[in-house]
């Protein structure tokens, strides 16, 4: 197996139900724009969908950061759509079949913004389509990419492979090694690439 | 509570506003409540950060250190601390500074730093004593952690002796803090409550400010 990070590369871990993945999208794919870099999104399955809970102090706290944190950073937030288990599930597939397509940017921010401000539902094919179709994917191949059991079968290895570099929450960026866990880490990252002289000149 | 509820809510500025406007119209200064941690690096950030942004305005913080917090049965509690370390280190850079230590520090052996200044006067000079105490810990050097020389800091910045931290009132006087955090809202530190609005302090330094100035708290 492939070691999990080496050199030049990012491995992102994101979360379609995690609204701060969402704050991250447009951020964390201008890292591949800025630098020389090999990013690597890694979509993994809900922490809610992991057996972990979430007190109600926190959903409450997150989604009002959120809000404030989107109105900082120019980007819509509300209304959404929890796309807790099926949606999530077949975001998941798609977005492993947009990587292999070359969309995966397209198909990222556009599925993300379906699920946290404009509440398109994911569960359904329409809503799924829409999003799809939008970042330039083709249904019939989405759709068997849902179905695929192979695609599943990467995104358990994407989850599994955060739980195993020690993380529990996302979006997190892996460099050589280092873990920037919250899009407000980006600068952090930003500064840790300066150093090791990978911006694009 | 529906997101959409907690969203619009979170837009509603107006009586938080008024409510600083009634504070300076009665002389009165603005507070920030700062629940924070004497072992986690990230606190020290914070309280460093923030000292920093109420300079030059009207504003005090209200130090609130506390021992026991997070979530309960957090499965990621151990590796949330090595994190924090990891963390500490960038946050530090933030601000021209250099993490000194290379391990986790236990939260009971500096649980007097805490009942210290659970127990002392709140105003500048306890928190000139907390900076300095939690510059010390993070950003001195990684030896032992030895009581001695933060009496030394308090001598010099507070005046008489320490509080004696074995004593009932100082864990009741943290406790109180911890229960404050809890009715607050916030479930982790460093977090800081402004206009009843709360923060993680150390995620949201800037924007700490920025509410700072929409409440009127501007710097002079």
């Amino acid at each position: 197996m492939e070691p999990a990070v080496s050199d030049d590369r990012i491995d992102w871990f994101y979360s379609f139900r995690s609204p701060y993945s969402y704050l991250s999208g447009p951020r964390g794919f201008e890292l591949a724009d800025d630098y020389r870099v090999d990013l690597r999104f890694r979509g993994v399955i809900p922490m809610m969908m992991r057996g972990e809970s979430v007190p109600r102090s926190k959903r409450i706290h997150t989604i009002r950061d959120v809000k404030c944190e989107a109105r900082r950073l120019g980007m819509p937030f509300g209304p959404s759509h929890d796309p807790l288990g099926e949606g999530a599930t077949r975001c998941l597939a798609v977005s492993e079949y947009a990587n292999d397509q070359g969309r995966s940017r397209e198909f990222v921010l556009s599925a993300s913004t379906g699920i946290w401000a404009e509440a398109v539902d994911l569960t359904t094919d329409e809503g799924l389509r829409l999003v799809s179709e939008r970042a330039g994917l083709d249904w019939p191949g989405c759709l068997a990419a849902v179905r695929d059991p192979g695609i599943a079968e990467r995104v358990e290895a994407n989850t599994e492979e955060l739980v195993e570099i020690g993380h529990w929450g996302v979006p997190v960026f892996v460099f050589r090694g280092e873990q920037f866990w919250g899009q407000d880490r980006i600068d952090d990252l930003r500064l840790v690439l300066d150093d090791a002289g990978l911006r694009n000149a | 509570m529906v997101p959409s509820l907690i969203m619009a809510i979170s837009t509603f500025t107006l009586p938080a506003r008024l409510a600083a406007a009634v504070r300076r119209a009665t002389g009165r200064s603005g507070t920030v409540e700062l629940f924070y941690a004497y072992d986690e690096p990230s606190s020290a950030y914070a309280l460093l950060e923030l000292a920093s942004t109420v300079q030059g305005r009207r504003v005090t913080i209200e130090l609130l250190p506390v021992v026991s917090r997070g979530i309960d049965g957090d499965s990621a509690l151990e590796r949330k601390r090595a994190y924090a370390l990891v963390d500490g280190r960038r946050l530090a850079r933030r601000i021209d500074r250099t993490m000194g230590r290379s391990e986790p520090v236990d939260p009971g052996r500096v649980a007097f730093l805490a009942a210290w200044t659970a127990l002392g006067p709140q105003g500048p000079d306890l928190q000139d004593f907390a900076v300095a105490a939690i510059e010390r810990l993070w950003f001195a050097g990684d030896g032992p952690i030895e009581r001695e020389p933060f009496a030394v800091l308090w001598r010099e910045m507070v005046g008489g002796e320490p509080p004696d931290e074995s004593s009932p009132a100082a864990g009741e006087a943290v406790r109180a803090n911890e229960r404050r955090m809890k009715r607050s809202g916030p479930y982790e530190t460093p977090a800081a409550k402004v206009g009843g609005r709360w923060d993680f302090a150390q995620d949201r330094p800037r924007q700490i400010g920025t509410w700072l100035d929409e409440l009127g708290w501007s710097r002079r």
